[in-house]
């Protein structure tokens, strides 16, 4: 079914502050002009409540900046500061996505097909990166482009990368006169991070690293000369990189290689930098371990892991996650990474992970998750609802075989289907014996008091 | 030692099935039990026996080849034992009992025979010759007497097992509308046509949801989900690894086997055990749908590979990705999983709704024991 096309509408959707051209109204006949008030009226009606805002290429309107979402479902657990990301309602089955004229339509489908489950609403789908603001650096607009395209995944690659981004935009940045830098970076910086946003939703890591740079950037001195600052700036960036994140790797690169021993099976998951890092360690340390990697749909990663695993001269097996139950008992250890830990010691991280925490624990198999401090997120998550992410549809990571004909496979939503493909998943800290950091080896359970030994430096 | 009874055409259908079996030309349990069943009509209707153990022992050494050509399919053997235990009956009631048959078990103290006498039977053969006085065995005057007035009881018989088989979805899904309501979220894994029948018939009376996963790397919930949403169900397709986040939301889990066994278990699709897995931590009923067909007297103790039945790894890894791998990898494509029986909480079957610890006694109506070794 399609869509049924509206009359002249700007291409990012009906702006509520503008009205179509009066040409086409005194074109239409009076029933078409009450029919497209009634279309308006339901669409701003189903503007308020689905709480969208589009991207808005306008330059001179009264819309505030690109979207600072105001949705009604909880985003992220404790970052009121950022802007979150905007979502589109999911709507019934048969609808076409990532149109401007979604919010429109919504209302009109509404009543039909309200049983396309609401419950799956606020996952929203990925939206194409819109034409950006003129503002937007373009370092800052080629990293979103490959968050898009997924070129860059991982909550560890992603976080180095913004920042890395962030370090070129803060050295051109040049303050405005009347103003500070230490007032108004953060002002120039926050539409750069909305359209990374927008781009893809932010990541726990992200969220982080921007947080201290904001703390960073507030209390950088008045009286610095400008060059100084934007130095001493990139230079905490670097620091923050390397003592989070790099020393943080070696260091569990250690901890973790240590627990595993000549002779042992290893079972890992999807791809995790830190858990390829732990493995490459242990195996030039000379220890003789064979790796079992899994992998899962929709975005097959665990395919880089092996191709890095293999060229190290590691033994490996290679199978697909329903194959788990024929494996799992000859494993010794699951090695795991996550995308963030909150602070009841639950893991979020990459869709599937929770299965093979759950499989590994039911055949008393230990389960290790690799993860840094600065992963931590604060704020108890209960299921895999609150927040996740969907991959966009289609075959885009490649990931069905080839022996399979496209035809046969569903790629696209259609009349009374829809095709999700969530990204992330919550694993209970009862599924998972243990969690290395940087500051040791902790039982799930404590992941809170990791903070204070800190020093609350989140 | 087959009498050779056995017609040359009875023997090339019975070779041709062989022969298909051995090749996996023939796809699905319920088309190898139909055509196990009409090659042996065939048989059967061409058989020269004199006395009921030479038709046993000629069905029970093809029910062995067949079985031979391709064990992994279950369904083979059951319906050849199905077709021997109706022909048992029937010879029994036809003699009205004077000519016991391959009763040896019956002499042992088992309990087995604590189980037998203690069950009405569900199925009382009706009355269907009036020559039952006069049937002769191993008669040397007329040696085709015997069989002449068996034969047409048998054959009836034989049609009840086949029509069972046609009848096995409608009977299945009978009860669908009571085992799901109004606004319930099923997930279910691969396609089962079993299952599918099942969900449809519900679908006529309540409005509910579906989730299908993959399951790859047949991919075949994709499907299941075509067919499901064009027949008006609201369908969700998920990847495999999604089962966990969303199994919070799900009410029941209805899952397809491939073979029951005797002790409940069940060899199915892989992705079972996890879906099985995810619903018992979360405390979601396990349905499974099969016909009656596919309940196995076998046991599975020591196997965790299910059927041990590997099917092509390129759909796994392809060959066209070799080269990102430097040395050999071992890559594994079970097909079946093996499901304990803790697992499930319930079989719907054509013959009605079981819990998995009364599938015992379903052997022992279904199937004699002196069968369980073809």
């Amino acid at each position: 079914m399609s869509p049924p096309s509206l009359p002249v509408q700007p291409p990012n959707g009906p702006n509520p502050d503008s009205r179509p051209p009066l040409k086409a109204q005194k074109e239409m006949t009076k029933a078409e002009r009450r029919e497209l008030q009634e279309k308006q009226r339901a669409a701003k009606a189903a503007a308020k409540t689905a709480g969208t805002s589009q991207p808005n290429q306008k330059p001179a309107t009264k819309q505030p900046p690109v979207p600072i979402g105001s949705t009604g479902a909880p985003k992220k657990g404790g970052r009121p500061a950022d802007p979150a990301p905007p979502r589109t309602p999911m709507l019934p089955a048969g609808r076409q996505p990532r149109d401007a004229k979604l919010v429109s339509t919504l209302a009109e489908t509404g009543p039909m097909n309200a049983r396309g489950l609401r419950i799956f609403s606020h996952f929203g789908l990925p939206k194409p990166v819109s034409l950006a603001k003129g503002d937007i650096h373009p370092v800052i607009l080629r990293l979103a482009l490959q968050f898009s395209d997924f070129k860059i995944t991982g909550a560890n690659a992603r976080c180095i990368a913004t920042l890395t981004a962030f370090k070129t935009v803060i050295q051109d940045y040049i303050t405005p006169p009347n103003t500070t830098l230490s007032r108004h970076l953060m002002t120039h910086l926050s539409p750069q991070i909305s359209h990374l946003v927008a781009a893809r939703p932010m990541s726990v890591t992200m969220g982080n690293a921007i947080r201290q740079l904001k703390l960073e950037i507030s209390g950088s001195d008045i009286d610095l000369p400008e060059q100084d600052a934007k130095n001493a700036l990139c230079q905490k960036i670097d620091n923050y990189v390397r003592d989070r994140i790099m020393v943080a790797d070696q260091v569990i690169e250690e901890t973790a290689g240590s627990k595993i021993k000549d002779g042992d099976i290893i079972l890992t998951y999807a791809r995790s930098s830190v858990v390829e890092k732990v493995l490459l360690g242990a195996h030039s340390e000379g220890r003789r371990f064979s790796v079992i990697v899994v992998d899962s749909r929709p975005m097959l990663e665990g395919k880089r892991l092996l191709s890095v695993l293999t060229e190290a001269d590691i033994q490996c097996s290679y199978l697909l996650l329903p194959a788990l139950g024929s494996v799992i008992t000859e494993v010794s250890m699951v090695l795991v990474g996550a995308h963030s830990i909150h602070s009841n010691g639950s893991v979020y991280s990459r869709a599937g992970t929770a299965l093979v925490a759950m499989l590994a624990k039911q055949h008393s198999v230990p389960v290790v998750v690799c993860c840094e401090t600065y992963k931590f997120s604060e704020g108890v998550q209960l299921d895999s609802f609150t927040k996740n992410e969907l991959a966009p549809l289609g075959d885009k990571f490649a990931s069905f075989p080839l022996t399979k004909p496209r035809e046969a496979l569903m790629l696209v939503n259609g009349p009374n289907l829809e095709i999700l493909n969530p990204l992330y998943d919550l694993t209970p800290p009862t599924s998972i014996s243990a969690v290395v950091t940087e500051v040791g080896v902790i039982p799930p359970n404590s992941i809170s008091s990791i903070p204070l030994a800190l020093g609350r430096l989140l | 030692m087959a009498p050779e009874a056995s017609t040359s055409t009875s023997h090339r259908s019975v070779e041709v099935l062989v022969s298909k079996l051995r090749r996996r030309q023939v796809v699905g349990s319920r088309e190898a039990a139909l055509e196990t069943v009409k090659v042996l009509r065939q048989v059967v209707s061409r058989a020269k026996f004199s006395n009921i153990d030479q038709l046993v022992g000629l069905i029970r050494s093809i029910g062995k080849r067949l079985v031979d050509a391709q064990p992994k399919e279950h369904t083979v053997g059951n319906t050849v034992r199905k077709i021997l235990h109706h022909i048992r009956e029937e010879y029994n009631t036809a003699t009205k009992g004077t000519a016991t048959v391959g009763s040896s078990s019956r002499a042992v103290f088992s309990i087995a025979n604590f189980v037998l006498q203690g069950q009405p039977r569900k199925h009382t053969v009706a009355q269907r010759s009036e020559v039952t006085t006069s049937i002769r065995e191993n008669d040397p005057d007329d040696p085709d007497s015997f069989a002449k007035t068996l034969k047409p009881v048998l054959m009836e018989a034989i049609q009840d097992v086949l029509d069972e088989l046609e009848t096995v979805y409608d009977n299945v899904s009978k009860n669908a509308k009571d085992h799901i309501h109004s606004d319930e979220i099923i997930l279910t894994i691969g396609h089962s046509k079993t299952v599918e029948a099942f969900l449809k018939s519900a679908a006529h009376y309540h409005s509910y949801t579906v989730i299908v996963a993959e399951t790859s790397p047949s991919y075949s919930g994709h499907e299941m989900a075509r067919n499901l949403s064009s027949a008006g169900i609201s369908t969700f397709l998920v990847p495999d690894s999604s089962i966990y986040a969303i199994m919070s939301r799900v009410n029941k889990v209805i899952l397809g086997a491939h073979a029951i066994l005797a002790n409940g278990g069940m060899f199915a699709i892989t992705g079972s055990l996890l879906a099985s897995s995810a619903a018992r931590v979360h405390s979601v009923p396990i349905v499974v749908c099969a016909g009656q067909f596919k309940i196995t007297p076998l046991w599975n103790l020591y196997h965790e590979f299910g059927a041990l039945d590997f099917a092509d790894p390129s759909s796994v890894l392809g060959f066209e990705e070799g080269v990102l791998v430097e040395r050999e990898v071992e890559v594994l494509n079970p097909y079946y999983d093996y499901v304990s029986p803790e697992m499930v909480d319930v079989f719907i079957t054509n013959d009605g709704d079981h819990p998995p610890s009364s599938i015992y006694r379903l052997i022992k109506e279904t199937y004699d024991d002196e069968d369980h070794e073809l």
